[in-house]
């Protein structure tokens, strides 16, 4: 982050913290982040957030599942190369059980690896500037100011309804 | 729901995370000594071997089978709640969602051991296995009980996942209040949420895939169960009703377990304002739903036999309706297709001992349609000279027993470790 002062405005309700939002995109203020204890499209909305790519590694995953599990059954059928029940030795209408089961659990295996990589999933580290009360009961969004605004960006907070946590650089 | 904020759903669930009193850890300590008989019942049948059970011929799948099934569908319902209703965004689905998909992960384990246990050498599991197990020999996947491995596992690890991947967030609500030891363990749990705007773009699309890849899965594993039984020439068994028959089934013992556990459990914690009246009156609809469709099942397959001019399929019918287990085939009837249309009134669906004693009935007839249909099919097969009867033994009772302590014990265990209804699903109803 960069240097200067962060102040993080609390909010407790999700039409303000968008209100709050919107005045921070207008001003010169550096926004950083929200933290809330909800997903809120309302808010993802107003940062105009991309889509995630999540999907294509559970797309990734889900490819390679149903390649896998119809290469296992043919594999496994071909090594014992004798007909059971009739049925031809690449049987492929009961291997497509296999094909779809395994297709799912791999694509879940590529949604979990897609989540984990994206959201920088496991981190023990301490996040900067982070306020425990959101993930309870605030909305709360970090912004960072050169050291003599510091008064303006409460305010913008305040306006919005807010309340003010302000960071020193070691919190 | 109106008088509920986000202050308030965070105080009553993080409030029974507190250290449990002494009755509740007698009664864990009851449950365990009944997983200690189930287990003991078990090493007496590994030592002595699988002749100790009921199961001999023509019967040679018993209860482990009835609990196999009978678990696998408990689980189903819980899926149907967290992922299915959450495609459908129906909101009464939160208060319950967390513990009906705890229910789905214990069920899944439990539903898990049984084959092991029916397995008799149980040492030799690993013959199911993909690997090659005996001179290079691998497992058939044209074999319906291939199709059963496979699915059941896929089905274990994918609802563990989904219930894990809900929790991060309330996982991080409980580190960001607890203290101590605690407070460390939610730490190591939660992975390191703290729900920036970032973090929840990527959860919400990879919760939604989640959700999306769950209801198919769903729907396959109770087919591929009941193929266990449908790809079979059995009679009573080889019908194409089986899949769609088992999976509603399926999803009505489901839901009366769901009732089963939730009734108590919002008494006990106080969460009559989360789980309200209406969610409970919202699940008791959904069982009129599928109690008709099973009803619908049970119906078509008379029709079937008679419709089909099979006489053996004619017997096997007749004598599942008249023979040497009927006093089970009408528990059955009664308990999963006219208790339920109790609930078409609305003051029993709003009266909640009704609820719950009916609820507990459900779950008594879905276990003994599984014992009518695994049961009654082989034991009245094509040749009058090979029929014969089947009766648990003790045995049977004791490792069944065991089960049954075995999915209590952890689902107590759960209600006082882990948040037992979703905060963060809970903000999102009444924000």
């Amino acid at each position: 982050m960069n240097p200067g002062q962060y102040i993080m405005g609390l909010f407790k309700e999700e039409d303000s913290t968008v209100n709050a939002i919107n005045e921070l995109e207008k001003s010169s203020y550096q926004f950083h982040r929200v933290n809330s204890p909800i997903p809120s499209h309302k808010i993802m909305d107003a940062l105009k957030l991309k889509k995630s790519k999540v999907g294509w590694f559970t797309l990734g995953g889900g490819i390679f599942g149903f390649l896998g599990g119809f290469a296992l059954a043919i594999y496994t059928a071909v090594q014992w190369n004798l007909i059971v029940g009739g049925k031809p030795v690449v049987a492929i209408i009961p291997f497509v059980v296999v094909g779809f089961e395994a297709t799912i659990l791999f694509a879940v295996f590529g949604n979990i690896i897609g989540m984990l990589t994206q959201t920088r999933l496991p981190s023990f580290k301490d996040l900067e500037h982070y306020d425990p009360r959101c993930s309870g009961e605030y909305f709360g969004i970090l912004a960072s100011c050169e050291p003599g605004q510091t008064e303006g960006l409460k305010d913008l907070f305040k306006k919005s309804g807010g309340e003010i946590r302000t960071f020193s650089e070691q919190s | 729901m109106s008088q509920l904020t986000y202050a308030s759903i965070d105080q009553t669930i993080l409030d029974t995370l507190s250290p449990a009193k002494k009755y509740y850890w007698a009664i864990v300590a009851v449950l365990f000594l009944g997983v200690l008989f189930g287990a003991v019942c078990w090493t007496y049948q590994i030592f002595v071997g699988i002749g100790v059970g009921g199961q001999n011929n023509p019967v040679a799948w018993g209860t482990y089978l009835i609990n196999f099934v009978f678990w696998v569908g408990i689980a189903h319902s819980g899926t149907l709640i967290s992922a299915i209703l959450h495609l459908f965004r129906a909101g009464w689905r939160n208060p319950i969602a967390r513990a009906a998909e705890t229910m789905t992960v214990f069920a899944v384990c439990i539903a898990g051991l049984f084959p092991f246990i029916h397995l008799g050498r149980v040492w030799q599991v690993y013959y199911m296995l993909p690997i090659p197990n005996q001179r290079l020999l691998w497992p058939n996947f044209i074999s319906p009980l291939m199709f059963d491995v496979i699915a059941i596992s896929t089905y274990l690890i994918v609802s563990t996942l989904f219930w894990y991947t809900g929790l991060l967030p309330d996982l991080a609500t409980a580190r960001d209040r607890a203290e101590g030891m605690r407070k460390k363990i939610y730490r190591i749990l939660s992975l390191g949420w703290t729900g920036t705007h970032e973090q929840w773009r990527h959860y919400t699309r990879g919760y939604l895939f989640f959700a999306a890849l769950a209801t198919p899965l769903v729907i396959s594993v109770h087919s591929v169960v009941s193929w266990d039984f449908a790809l079979g020439i059995t009679p009573g068994w080889h019908t194409t009703i089986f899949a769609p028959y088992f999976v509603a089934g399926a999803i009505h013992s489901g839901l009366a377990m769901v009732l089963t556990l939730v009734i108590p459990l919002r008494k006990i914690f106080g969460f009559e304002k989360m789980i309200t009246t209406d969610v409970l009156e919202n699940v008791a609809k959904t069982i009129v739903f599928t109690g008709l469709i099973v009803g619908f099942a049970y119906a078509t397959e008379f029709f079937i036999a008679w419709y089909s001019h099979n006489i053996v399929e004619i017997e096997s019918f007749r004598w599942r309706a008249v023979g040497d287990y009927r006093l089970e085939f009408f528990i059955m009837v009664v308990c999963n297709t006219i208790l339920p249309l109790f609930f078409l009134f609305k003051k029993i669906r709003r009266t909640i001992p009704l609820l719950l004693g009916i609820s507990l009935f459900v779950n008594l007839g879905m276990w003994y349609e599984r014992f009518v249909i695994i049961i009654g099919g082989v034991a009245h097969g094509f040749s009058p000279h090979a029929w014969g009867l089947y009766r648990p033994t003790g045995i049977e009772y004791g490792i069944m027993l065991g089960s049954f302590c075995l999915f209590f014990f952890f689902f107590l265990l759960f209600t006082k470790h882990l948040p037992s209804v979703s905060m963060t699903e809970m903000k999102e109803t009444v924000s």
